[in-house]
């Protein structure tokens, strides 16, 4: 039982981190902004850096790294509120491509793009290759988002089926229930569909909590630069209270992500219900840290001009992208309250496989 | 990273179980805040010891078993897990032992850590005077140094379980006129020493659960003394460190709570008002959120690795998920809730966790001092505020 990163999943993060620092600053943000959101270079440099071949097998071209390693970033992609359709491409889509399609992701080559009937729309349609699960790609019809930097399009109807979508309980938290007593494995549902939303769900949650970091040290900054009554607003204690309550959530939304990474990448059954707790968490600390960042910048916050609205626009997205609140909470209820899993202090990692 | 118990941590927790199985008391105790049900407690901490496990992180020349954090959160979860009784002693083994062993010399770590493990002295702490709570280094109580002797005079104030314990260790003022965090220095004293008179003060459940306590011309050997003289805020800082950090609230005490909200929520569900269900659930992410936070802040810590401010973010978690825990299960109880027994209960756990939750938030430093100390600290905002 060990808890903490691993010195390669440190440099690996410092790594993207300093990367993205010096290369997918604000000033960049805004100027995709100008141009439509993409912008080959940018794509071209996260290729450069290895991300698009993070999660491929070494043999077919790539770092064969884990989910934990994903997840770490995808934090930072959050943090650089990176818009290109990375994290769907090499951190979802992988295990569901064939090797060769794979090694095609690892180079950049190849771009997937994700349908779920949870989404009323399809990330980047218009640049992918491949859309998962299989179907013909449909003609890119374009739909509008708050967040300037994302590239929306109409699902085609074969992906929205009406029974599945919201007020329906979802299947996956049945098979969670049924892996339980043994009598279903974690195996890939018939198209994939319940595990694209689980990884989905996951890198959109390591993602808020980025986002959260970054918008909690911008309002940070202002608040230490910004002076009224003669001083820093950030030396009043009704600011400082604002911002360590901001802290304090996103402190706790961190393990719970970092644990759903885990059991997912080592397949145990629980891995949906930690999915949707992390998911949980990191919408609310990063719907706080957006709420208090508008409000620590006053006025300024309610502007184009200030770069806080970027994040602020994304964490409005993924809350709701990938399950929002009312799904994921309905898949903890089914496994805490429902009785799906056993719950206790001695239950915190319990993978189930090891009983077998 | 690697989230999976090696065999012999399951094995320790076996072993853990299978013990707490054979010797917690069927029924609980009465309440730790009163007379009667702090001795049950004291016999309570005199079995663990005799089973050994009195404090297992504790070098086992000290009455421990020398095992690190990780089978100590195992133990603390086989503990509650079995719904054994709370801690008498939390304030010696829990802040005391772990400041001793830090700042104490060889003699001082022998001549009271061994006792605290096996459960022969409970420990109180002076700190809070009247006009010295969440500004502590306000303090005036006084300890003129006279030969090897100090001489303490003042008072303290809001010391938990002073009534009922043997010994109690403070801050006091070494240097005379001192401002401030200078010259103070840290003094353990028994509580029946001549010149020591205990108050005791009805808290808000009506028990005597803490205490003030008079100081006049009491003698204190110097030997008494942990760390220097004059360096007593910096040992403070640790103990209070302590308090807030890893070992106070260990994460299986909100895990079985919250597990134990879940179980009311499934029996009153038909009564339960809309949103009851919805912070049942966050009660429980809550819990694991805290304990995969210990987790990791455990296994840095063994890595050499320190906890500073970080603790204050622990802090305001846990005190804020307990109150909020115990609201939810007020709230489900409905009419209920206010009956001081439940039916088939000895005692209405809920209205008890809940009364004892509403000082969470203001012990071992105010959530106000700790948003405070995350702002300028943590996130490096200015010191001084307005006025």
């Amino acid at each position: 039982m060990d808890f903490r990163l691993t010195l390669d999943q440190i440099e690996l993060r410092d790594a993207v981190r300093d990367y993205l620092d010096g290369e997918h600053g604000p000033e960049r943000l805004r100027r995709l902004d100008e141009q439509g959101g993409r912008d080959p270079a940018v794509w071209d440099g996260l290729v450069g850096m290895g991300l698009t071949g993070l999660l491929v097998p070494e043999e077919e071209g790539g770092l064969g790294l884990g989910l934990v390693e994903a997840a770490l970033v995808a934090i930072e992609l959050g943090r650089a509120d990176v818009s290109e359709p990375i994290v769907d491409s090499a951190l979802v889509a992988p295990p569901f491509l064939m090797p060769e399609e794979r090694a095609k992701v690892a180079v950049g080559e190849l771009k997937a793009a994700l349908a779920h009937p949870v989404n009323p729309w399809i990330a980047d349609l218009d640049q992918a290759d491949i859309l998962l699960p299989r179907q013909p790609l449909p003609d890119p019809v374009k739909l509008g988002s708050v967040d300037p930097l994302r590239r929306l399009f109409a699902p085609s109807p074969s992906t929205v089926r009406p029974e599945r979508s919201r007020g329906a309980r979802p299947s996956e938290t049945e098979a969670v229930s049924a892996s339980l007593d043994g009598s279903v494995s974690t195996s890939l549902d018939t198209n994939g569909e319940n595990d694209i939303l689980d990884r989905a769900a996951l890198m959109a949650a390591a993602q808020l909590i980025g986002a959260s970091e970054r918008m909690l040290q911008l309002a940070t900054e202002y608040a230490k630069q910004r002076e009224q009554f003669g001083q820093p607003i950030g030396a009043f204690q009704a600011v400082k209270h604002l911002l360590a309550t901001v802290a304090v959530k996103i402190e706790f939304a961190r393990p719970l992500a970092l644990r759903a990474a885990w059991t997912l990448q080592e397949g145990q059954p629980r891995a949906p219900v930690h999915i949707s707790m992390a998911k949980l968490a990191a919408a609310d600390a990063a719907t706080l840290a957006a709420e208090t960042a508008i409000q620590v910048h006053g006025a300024m916050g309610y502007t184009y001009e200030v770069d806080l609205h970027y994040w602020m626009k994304r964490t409005w997205a993924l809350a709701g992208a990938w399950g929002d609140r009312a799904f994921h909470l309905r898949r903890i209820d089914d496994a805490v309250i429902g009785g799906g899993i056993a719950i206790g202090p001695d239950q915190t990692f319990e993978s189930e496989l090891a009983r077998a | 990273m690697e989230l999976a118990y090696t065999p012999e941590q399951q094995a320790f927790r076996a072993e853990v179980r299978a013990w707490m199985a054979a010797h917690v008391p069927p029924e609980p105790l009465k309440t730790l805040e009163g007379r009667e049900g702090y001795d049950q407690h004291v016999a309570w901490e005199r079995t663990l010891a005799s089973g050994n496990w009195g404090m297992v992180t504790w070098p086992e020349a000290y009455g421990g078993r020398g095992l690190d954090l990780i089978r100590w959160l195992i133990f603390e979860e086989e503990y509650w897990r079995a719904g054994a009784p709370l801690r008498a002693n939390q304030n010696g083994i829990f802040l005391l032992g772990p400041t001793i062993m830090e700042y104490g010399t060889d003699e001082q770590k022998a001549r009271f850590l061994t006792p605290m493990a096996k459960g022969e002295v409970m420990w109180a702490q002076a700190w809070s005077e009247p006009n010295a709570g969440s500004d502590m280094a306000a303090i005036r109580s006084r300890a003129m140094r006279d030969g090897d002797d100090y001489v303490i005079s003042g008072q303290k104030t809001w010391s938990s379980r002073a009534a009922f314990a043997d010994w109690c260790f403070g801050l006091f003022r070494t240097e005379e006129w001192s401002q401030r965090h200078k010259g103070l220095s840290f003094i353990l004293l028994p509580l029946d020493s001549p010149g020591v008179t205990i108050r005791p003060i009805r808290q808000l459940h009506g028990e005597t659960g803490f205490a003030e306590i008079f100081f006049d011309e009491v003698r204190v050997p110097v030997a008494n003394r942990i760390a220097g003289e004059g360096e007593g805020w910096a040992v403070a800082m640790a103990t209070a460190g302590f308090e807030r950090g890893l070992m106070l609230r260990s994460p299986a005490r909100f895990q079985m709570a919250a597990k134990r909200l879940v179980e009311l929520y499934r029996t009153h569900a038909d009564t339960a008002a809309p949103g009851a269900r919805e912070a049942v659930l966050q009660a429980w992410t809550d819990a694991e959120a805290y304990a995969l936070n210990t987790y990791q802040v455990a296994a840095t810590v063994m890595a050499g690795g320190h906890i500073g401010a970080e603790a204050s973010l622990n802090k305001i978690f846990w005190s804020e998920l307990d109150r909020a825990l115990h609201r939810t299960a007020m709230s489900l109880l409905g009419a209920a809730a206010e009956l001081r027994t439940l039916p088939g209960c000895e005692a209405n756990a809920w209205l008890e966790g809940y009364i004892f939750s509403l000082s969470g938030p203001i012990y071992a430093g105010s959530n106000e001092i700790q948003r405070n100390i995350i702002a300028e600290r943590l996130l490096g905002l200015p010191r001084k505020g307005a006025g």
